[in-house]
């Protein structure tokens, strides 16, 4: 027993210890960014960061890694090299998540970057969080002719009208498919199929020992693009643009018809599961392991050219019974910081500027597949020179051009999105598992219906 | 700090003298563990206790408490079928790891202790894994695991045998991500071993050979209870790297297929860093504590019995 | 101690087994650093050529001696500071026999168990609200207390004969004298693979360190490996092992240099 009391004095002292510790460098971060936050609300001017050349600098954040990256740091160097008042300096952190992560932690702080890349799911969230300026206000300062930006694409990030952050890389999903192996089959490379059905029929006659004969990565952004080209919604309140989703939705006729889809196939052996890496279901169809597959629009050009035979692009199926919907943009926008020194804003949108220009459109949209969010970026000769070589490309692009404006296909709005699509995940692989489809329907609804419920509670 | 020891120093001494000089060991103790308690006080027991803390909430979109929901978070927990499921395929991690990976670098530690010429190549050979990263050695697995172009698939593909499918059949993915868990640690838990052997001593030997003991007889009756500290002290570490096995599973699952590879540990990450549900991920954390310190406990009063010190 | 030949012959043949399934991993990653995507993606196991292009391309892409150098800062910087603290703490648990021990070491094994990334985001407020984001204190400090070099140490100096400290006290050496001149020349051996796997382990972190930058300026390797592979946009593997080996080159060229250091204060630790 003694040797417990002493335990116990040692713990008191300790306390002390870290209490000690506490109030000096008080770790519970809360109520002083709370402060801060509000305190530069209240329009505290803030003093722009300045470097030796008298520059005004400022920070974007991306979760660009890869070639992405590369292409990125050359726009940012160009732009510096523009002009002579400001300077941005492309910072690396991360996955998207984590990069949203680090965010949240430091929105509204001086650690705060004043221009950031955040993925298409956190909008809701963004737009929440109090710590942006929309990018519409300068748009109406400016002026600015956002006419000339792809429709399709500003309409995601437009909420009641208000464009709030500026559409930065963007994808769509896409069938593509080995044309040598249709031929094989007896099926025509030129045509590709269209519907559930059509694919369902060709899968099984592509099928051999040594290739599936679709696949489709695990990941619950094709489960949405499926969905939305029948026309389903994925949460009530008009996919959450009409006000704050209450209830999950994705489990009705249309969410149930693309579940069905895929499990016929896999019970027939006809799909292949590549699993939830972008790489791995790639390197299956390069190498003939799978005809069919979705990837996206950002990958065409890779696919082409690791695969040794003639890659062939069409538009995603959808459901016999019903109507093209089109489909939703996929990717990432930029967003600027609020409270930050007025150069600091203006340096970020000079750069938004710069980045939506053709010039650099066609560039980006040439190193990365993107796609251009200017169109006239398609008129470029770089870009011309290179669909004559690739005429994929343009598949996805009238892919994109044909889409029915809606709140179908602007995508739906929550601010748990990252969790949903996990749950969706899960029930994919619970399917592949040989679930029954409607089950597992219901089980994702029924986890996202929880996140979005806390969220809606610890958020008033 | 100086107010502390004060403290203990004044009040005790005015009512019985004596013990200002009975407690001077432990005055000097604490100087000495003093880095360590500021240490562990600020980077590990408050943010421990902050976890405790938010397991009771559910918090908002910044991370910060915002309501109080009691025991709502563990009893949530300990309905979910997915934290039942995670908690089961931790379990399982740990069973395949970490008796396997004690075996093998007991294994090769036995090669790496004869007297041979050229020894100390294999020597560096097997100790090389500890100097290869997780993130880069997951990043190597990845592609070996691969499906269609892996070295494993094609390697089957060589005798006939059928395809299977590492990272994608959850059947087979715990298992996969456990291989490669255990030949990253090797190269520690070997180094470790080896250490322990090289200290036992030459003359057991001899008179055993004198004895005319063969070789499993001496290993035994000689090395393994000599080993035993050593051993005792690399199971220790191997359990609980397993239970907090983290890197690999982000490389090369991400916690699929249908969830057979989120181990507690990712979950909690997931929870924090893509749900951003704190309390959740809090109670999680907590019960992962409770775990691994059941099994350290039960490690100690049984394990430790049977360790000889020399 | 010689061997008879065919147990010798027995010997070489499971070494060099072994050593060749323990080493292949390595050695793939090493031949895919020199291939073409197309020659990846076909699963060819030999390159066709070794040229240096992907190791160009990584170099070009990052300022990965700038990631090296700041690595190299940061671990040596969690050696030195866990040798210090761990060592320090180790002696009190085996020298001072003061009440309380077996608790308060208990209460130092606890930590071991308490998972990293539970107490992560809560350490991430601290940091930042230290001032501390891109800074090396940031990286290094909250791992010098350590309870495994703890545990380590201690398991070590529990083997110090109690007579060395009892003359120790005769011949008149304080507590700390001793700790210096005596305790910490004997246990060489630990110390080293306690500084090994502080410094190895270190080199190895890689989402503390990406967390607590917001820039490259002490930006440590292993992020560079992450910033090779990509998402959405295919990656370029041939690149991305180029940037594994040149990762792991320095920690295994340290290991293999080392490895005479390590054994020979394995050996000592043997003949004390």
């Amino acid at each position: 027993m003694k040797k417990w009391r002493f335990g116990l004095l040692v713990m008191a002292a300790f306390v002390m210890l870290v209490l000690a510790a506490c109030t000096n460098s008080d770790p519970d971060a809360a109520p002083e960014t709370d402060a801060d936050a509000d305190s530069q609300e209240e329009g505290e001017q803030q003093e722009a960061a300045v470097n030796e050349d008298g520059k005004v600098e400022i920070e974007f954040w991306h979760a660009m890694s890869g070639g992405g990256q590369e292409s990125l740091d050359a726009i940012a160097e160009g732009f510096n090299e523009s002009q002579d008042k400001y300077v941005v300096k492309p910072e690396f952190q991360g996955s998207y998540e984590e990069l949203l992560t680090k965010l949240r932690s430091i929105g509204g702080t001086k650690d705060a970057p004043a221009l950031m890349q955040v993925f298409e799911i956190g909008t809701k969230y963004m737009i929440d969080s109090g710590y942006i300026e929309p990018v519409q206000k300068f748009i109406d300062e400016d002026g600015y002719d956002l006419s000339q930006l792809e429709e399709n694409i500003l309409n995601y990030y437009s909420v009641d009208g208000e464009l709030y952050s500026m559409p930065f890389n963007s994808s769509t999903p896409v069938l593509l498919y080995n044309k040598d192996a249709f031929r094989e089959a007896g099926l025509d490379p030129e045509k590709a199929p269209e519907t559930f059905a059509d694919v369902i029929h060709a899968s099984s006659q592509l099928k051999t020992d040594e290739m599936y004969g679709f696949s489709m990565l695990t990941y619950g952004w094709f489960f949405e693009e499926l969905l939305a080209t029948q026309g389903g919604l994925y949460v009530n309140e008009e996919n959450g643009r009409a006000g704050n989703a209450t209830e999950a939705v994705f489990n009705g006729p249309e969410g149930l018809n693309v579940f069905r889809f895929l499990d016929t196939m896999n019970k027939e052996g006809t799909f292949g599961n590549f699993g939830t890496n972008w790489d791995d279901i790639r390197a299956a169809f390069s190498s003939g392991k799978v005809a069919m597959y979705m990837d996206s629009s950002a990958g065409i050009a890779n696919a082409i050219e690791s695969s040794p035979f003639e890659v062939g692009a069409a538009y995603i199926p959808h459901a016999d019974e019903v109507k093209r919907h089109g489909v939703i943009i996929g990717g990432a926008s930029l967003w600027m910081s609020k409270g930050i020194a007025d150069e600091e804003q203006q340096a970020a949108w000079e750069f938004m500027k710069y980045l939506t220009t053709p010039e650099i459109q066609a560039k980006w949209h040439l190193d990365t597949g993107y796609f251009a969010i200017n169109p006239d970026a398609y008129e470029e000769d770089i870009v011309k020179e290179k669909w004559a070589e690739y005429p994929q490309f343009q598949v996805t692009v009238n892919q994109l051009q044909d889409t029915e404006p809606s709140v179908v296909t602007q995508g739906a709005l929550i601010s748990v999105f990252p969790e949903s699509r996990q749950q969706i995940v899960t029930a994919l692989e619970n399917l592949y598992q040989g679930a029954d489809p409607q089950q597992v329907l219901d089980e994702a609804v029924e986890g996202t219906n929880r996140a979005i419920e806390i969220a809606n509670q610890t958020n008033q | 700090m100086s107010t502390i020891r004060e403290g203990a120093a004044q009040v005790p001494a005015e009512k019985r003298p004596g013990v200002w000089t009975r407690t001077r060991r432990g005055r000097t103790a604490l100087l000495y563990l003093l880095p360590s308690f500021i240490l562990f006080g600020v980077f590990v027991f408050y943010p421990m206790f902050r976890t405790i803390y938010l397991s009771f909430f559910l918090t908002d979109q910044r991370g910060d408490a915002a309501v109080f929901v009691g025991l709502d978070n563990y009893r949530y927990l300990l309905e979910s079928a997915a934290f039942l499921n995670s908690a089961k395929a931790t379990i399982l991690f740990v069973l395949y790891t970490v008796p396997a990976g004690v075996v093998i670098a007991l294994f090769l530690a036995l090669l790496a202790n004869e007297k041979l010429k050229g020894i100390g190549f294999f020597r560096t050979v097997y100790s090389s894994t500890m100097g290869v990263s997780v993130a880069a050695a997951s990043v190597v697995w990845l592609f070996m695991f691969h499906p269609s172009i892996g070295m494993f698939n094609r390697f089957l593909a060589l005798f006939d045998i059928g395809q299977i499918q590492w990272l994608l059949d959850p059947d087979w993915a715990l298992f996969s991500v456990a291989i490669s868990t255990i030949w990253m640690n090797t190269g520690f838990s070997f180094l470790i071993l080896l250490g322990g052997l090289q200290n036992i001593d030459e003359h057991l030997y001899e008179s055993a050979k004198i004895d005319g003991a063969g070789y499993f007889y001496q290993l035994r009756r000689i090395t393994l209870p000599m080993l035993s500290p050593t051993l005792f002290f690399i199971i220790t570490i191997s359990l609980i790297n397993a239970f907090q096995s983290f890197g690999q599973i982000d490389i090369l699952t991400k916690g699929g297929p249908a969830q057979s590879t989120n181990l507690i540990v990712y979950s909690i990450y997931r929870e924090a860093f893509v749900n951003y549900q704190f309390g959740t991920a809090s109670a999680q954390a907590v019960f992962l504590f409770l775990c691994i310190l059941v099994v350290t406990i039960l490690q100690f009063k049984f394990g430790e019995r049977k360790v000889h010190y020399q | 101690m010689t061997m008879s030949l065919p147990k010798k012959l027995i010997f070489y043949t499971l070494l060099t087994i072994s050593a060749i399934v323990l080493f292949f991993p390595i050695v793939y990653a090493f031949l895919i650093s020199f291939m073409t995507g197309p020659e990846l993606m076909q699963g060819k196991f030999l390159p066709e050529s070794f040229h240096l292009d992907n190791y160009i391309k990584v170099f070009d892409r990052l300022p990965l001696l700038n990631y090296l150098l700041n690595s190299f800062i940061v671990s040596a910087g969690v050696m030195l500071g866990q040798l210090a603290v761990c060592s320090l703490a180790a002696y009190a648990f085996v020298f001072i026999p003061f009440k309380g021990r077996d608790f308060v070491f208990f209460l130092f094994i606890s930590t071991m168990m308490i998972p990293w990334e539970a107490t992560m985001i809560p350490n991430f407020f601290i940091i930042q609200n230290l001032n501390w984001l891109n800074t090396y204190q940031g990286l290094t400090l909250p791992f010098f207390a350590l309870a495994f070099g703890t545990f380590l140490l201690r398991q070590h100096f529990k083997t110090i004969p109690k007579e060395l400290h009892e003359a120790a006290q005769v011949a008149g050496l304080g507590p700390f004298a001793f700790f210096r001149r005596v305790v910490l020349p004997v246990s060489k051996t630990s110390l080293v693979t306690l500084g090994a796997y502080g410094f190895l382990t270190t080199w190895n972190m890689y989402l503390w360190p990406l967390l607590v930058t917001t820039n490259d300026s002490v930006r440590t390797v292993q992020i560079g490996l992450k910033q090779l592979q990509s998402q959405e946009v295919a990656t370029d593997w041939g690149v991305v092992m180029a940037g594994v080996i040149v990762v792991i080159i320095p920690t295994l060229l340290l290991l293999f240099l080392g490895q005479k250091q390590l054994q020979k204060g394995l050996t000592q630790g043997a003949l004390k």
